[in-house]
């Protein structure tokens, strides 16, 4: 579904993405992890066209995803989070979640319709959202005014309203206490339900080992490791990348 | 009375200038190109109802669309740059249509007389108001009723999906892209709309003024444009008018007795109302409490916005 | 053809000269946009403000004009501190509107101030060495001019040692990278940024005294056109780019000039800001460009 090419992004020499080439699935929930600066939040970048590569390409549902800016590759399906937060502060959770709304395939509404009307479909779409990201009673509270935990899940929101085909969670738990990564996996595993593939790039290995199917480690940039979760536990390269750098959240 | 007739033309023509800005600060773009659309739709429907002899209602109306249309074409240029960068570069815009009409000569003979812009000597004889007969009153409410138009279309723009995506854009473009918005298309399409509506009010100008010069198109007037909506605040349309009223009716007319102290006081007060309220006269929260007051804050469709928790 | 080479290479010269004023106004804005990321748009008017009171002290007291130059620059240092607290230092760092809102008041402000003082009409400023005239061959250098291009490379010089050799510029440097690792470091921002408005604030004031010594006369009519030379020299020098900034004020200093010679008053600017777009498309960054693509 999401093939990656030789993907590389240099900044001024630094290597961030080397000649990465991997692929996922449709309908896998896909972990990336790997040390601190190891090209993960680049990777994600370059996926969703924030960033241009510097070499190599992205493939998705087979087309080159060259060229084409961010708001065109969430037309093409691919939807994402930031791992610091980036909400639109000062409207509500309802907009912000309206904001990204795609109406299903085949049922698009017309461009009048799209920007200066509303139906009873999309509110009742934009309700369910909510519902999934369990915002409901805070429809129409400003985003700034939300806790952390609450910002996150509207985060998530906001990507799902998009009716995505494949959803980039860039460290969504980071931040979270036990209980809220629990509320997490199984929102995951409702997107992965829903026939969603999911990538997700994680520190908290509690979270990445209980969900994702298969699990790529990057270091420096490169591919170091690709595997089921018990596999990758179990890998000694990458036990050594994550030693070799004690600050790194993976305990 | 014929005194505060002309103040409600500067009000409705100040608000509609500051309306154009408010658009584009809504997307994130502190434009000081305003007065360069208002300036161009001054000149050219002072042309066409003068040297062309058109009605005023095409006048304004070709006057606008030419507005919008340099607005369009400024638009692309001025994605590349953004902050200071786009404040400086529509400032140098705005001098350069000023410039370019302070060196405009274009005199022709209308039924025996000579008329047109004349250069350094600025453009009079806009006298269709006068010529057909219309008395101050129906010029007032003919510039309110286009200030009517661009409020109720603004203010309901904010209920849809459109205002929003504005709204978003302005407040972080990453994510507004990531969003799926095209962010090039709605600042574009904002820069146009703003454009338009300057060039309405200049149109309205011209003809409220019946003689224009390139000295009323200052960097002066560029930056009331974008004071209006920033001391009026974001939040609401009504925001800009407020400031307008507050500005030219109560501080400009009112305190004249003041004599050159009032200009003292008009900066004094700027400084204090952006250190109380840096979020504008009509912030947020008073938008919220109004619609308490009224009841309208209950979400009307959905889309509503924040109501008391 | 009254142009030949002689008098546009002479142009061109006397515009470089005044260029220094040019070049030490975008110095200004470009400080404390790099310290603040913010622009203080009340700059040129205290600059301006600053030579007025340079030129009421001397004319009040009889000290020699040259003191002008001295006393001006304290005086806008003070103006300058307070633009930073009335303007910047209460309002929230977030908001990017209100404090450049607050900072066009302050414009008003500091103009009426004047105009209120001195009844509206410009005043003559004493030029100095205007009696001096280097003759090289074809070509003259104004003596008032050299005057004014010698206190400019003085004080980029004074400035230039600050910033990169005192820890006071070290400061002001850190706090401009990264604020609030700055502030964990105990580096105080307020104070820091205060200082940076002190500092560019007796900049202005010595640009305004050397613009208005240049021209012979100083009146408040001088702020906007020298805060919009101001901005456009802090652009083509590329945002917070100090020797950026000093290249593009001598820059525009010249080439101003030249297109006066070429094209008359009247359009001398639309050429002014026909060159600022050339930039802003073929080097937004400005003449140093160093944007790096970074997330």
């Amino acid at each position: 579904m999401l093939k990656l090419d030789d993907l590389s992004k240099h900044f001024d020499g630094v290597r961030a993405v080397d000649g990465l080439s991997l692929e996922v699935d449709q309908g896998e929930v896909f972990g990336l992890i790997g040390p601190n600066g190891s090209g993960k939040s680049t990777t994600v970048n370059l996926i969703c066209g924030v960033l241009s590569a510097t070499r190599g390409k992205v493939t998705f549902k087979g087309r080159d995803l060259h060229g084409l800016p961010p708001h065109r590759r969430l037309n093409a399906g691919i939807s994402r989070t930031f791992q610091n937060i980036r909400l639109f502060g000062e409207l509500t959770v309802w907009q912000n979640v309206w904001i990204a709304r795609r109406d299903a395939p085949g049922r698009e509404a017309g461009f009048i319709r799209n920007w200066f009307g509303s139906s009873a479909r999309t509110r009742e779409a934009i309700e369910e959202t909510l519902v999934f990201a369990d915002l409901a009673g805070r429809a129409n509270d400003l985003a700034q005014n939300l806790a952390f935990g609450e910002q996150r899940r509207l985060e998530l929101a906001r990507a799902v309203a998009a009716r995505p085909d494949l959803i980039l969670l860039d460290e969504p738990a980071a931040g979270m206490n036990r209980e809220e990564v629990e509320d997490l996996r199984q929102r995951i595993l409702a997107l992965k339900h829903d026939g969603i593939t999911v990538l997700l790039v994680e520190h908290v290995m509690e979270l990445v080992m209980g969900v994702t199917d298969r699990i790529a480690v990057l270091n420096f940039g490169k591919l170091i490791a690709l595997g089921t979760p018990g596999e990758i536990q179990g890998n000694a390269a990458v036990r050594e990348a994550y030693l070799g750098s004690p600050d790194s959240e993976s305990a | 009375m014929a005194f505060y007739f002309g103040l409600l033309q500067t009000i409705g023509i100040h608000t509609l200038l500051g309306l154009s800005a408010y658009i584009l600060l809504l997307t994130g773009q502190l434009s000081l190109a305003q007065v360069g659309f208002f300036a161009i739709g001054a000149y050219v429907s002072g042309i066409l109802t003068v040297i062309f002899e058109y009605h005023i209602v095409p006048g304004l109306f070709l006057g606008a669309l030419v507005g919008g249309l340099f607005a369009f074409l400024v638009g692309f240029p001025a994605l590349r740059v953004k902050g200071l960068m786009l404040v400086v570069a529509t400032i140098a815009f705005s001098e350069i249509v000023r410039l370019f009409f302070f060196n405009l000569n274009w005199r022709v003979s209308v039924n025996g007389v000579e008329v047109g812009p004349d250069s350094t000597q600025g453009f009079r004889e806009i006298r269709f108001y006068a010529a057909n007969g219309w008395d101050t009153l129906d010029v007032v409410l003919f510039v309110w009723l286009f200030v009517v138009i661009v409020m109720a279309l603004l203010w309901w723009l904010d209920r849809v999906r459109v205002g929003a995506t504005l709204r978003a854009v302005g407040a972080d473009e990453l994510a507004a892209q990531s969003s799926g918005v095209n962010i090039v298309a709605v600042k574009v399409s904002a820069m146009t709309g703003g454009g338009i509506i300057a060039g309405l009010a200049g149109g309205l100008y011209a003809h409220s003024a019946t003689y224009v010069d390139h000295l009323t198109f200052s960097v002066l007037l560029a930056t009331f444009a974008v004071a209006y909506p920033i001391l009026g605040g974001l939040s609401s349309v009504f925001g800009t008018l407020i400031a307008v009223i507050f500005v030219q009716g109560v501080l400009i007319e009112g305190m004249r007795f003041l004599g050159d102290w009032r200009n003292i006081l008009f900066g004094l007060l700027i400084i204090i109302a952006m250190n109380v309220r840096p979020a504008g006269l009509i912030d947020g929260k008073v938008v919220l409490r109004i619609r308490e007051a009224l009841g309208t804050g209950k979400k009307s469709g959905g889309e509503g916005h924040a109501e008391t928790r | 053809m009254g142009i030949d080479f002689v008098d546009i290479a002479q142009a061109i010269i006397d515009g470089l000269l005044f260029g220094s004023t040019y070049a030490l106004i975008g110095l200004g804005f470009t400080l404390i946009f790099g310290a603040m990321h913010k622009l203080n748009l009340a700059y040129a008017a205290s600059a301006i403000a600053g030579a007025y009171v340079g030129l009421a002290m001397i004319t009040l007291t009889g000290l020699p004009s040259v003191l002008a130059f001295f006393l001006g620059p304290i005086a806008s240092g003070v103006i300058g501190f307070a633009v930073y607290v009335t303007c910047f230092r209460y309002i929230p760092t977030t908001n990017m509107l209100a404090p450049l809102m607050a900072s066009i008041g302050a414009l008003f402000f500091i103009d009426e101030i004047v105009i209120h003082a001195t009844a509206g009409s410009p005043l003559s400023f004493p030029a100095v060495m205007e009696d001096i005239y280097l003759e090289f061959g074809d070509f003259g250098f104004r003596g008032d001019l050299i005057f004014v291009l010698a206190i400019s490379l003085i004080a980029m010089a004074v400035l230039m040692y600050i910033l990169f050799r005192t820890r006071l510029g070290l400061a002001t440097r850190a706090v401009s990278q990264q604020p609030i690792a700055a502030e964990l470091c105990g580096i105080a921002g307020h104070r820091t940024n205060a200082i940076t408005f002190v500092v560019t604030g007796a900049l202005g004031g010595l640009a305004g005294c050397m613009a208005a010594a240049a021209v012979g006369v100083i009146s408040p009519l001088l702020t906007v056109p020298i805060t919009v030379k101001g901005l456009i020299v802090t652009v083509i020098g590329g945002l917070g780019s100090i020797p950026g900034a000093i290249i593009a004020g001598f820059a525009v200093g010249g080439f101003e000039n030249l297109f006066l010679l070429l094209f008359g008053v009247n359009q001398r600017d639309i050429y002014v800001f026909l060159l600022l777009f050339v930039f802003l498309v073929f080097r937004p960054g400005g003449v140093f460009d160093t944007a790096i693509e970074r997330d």
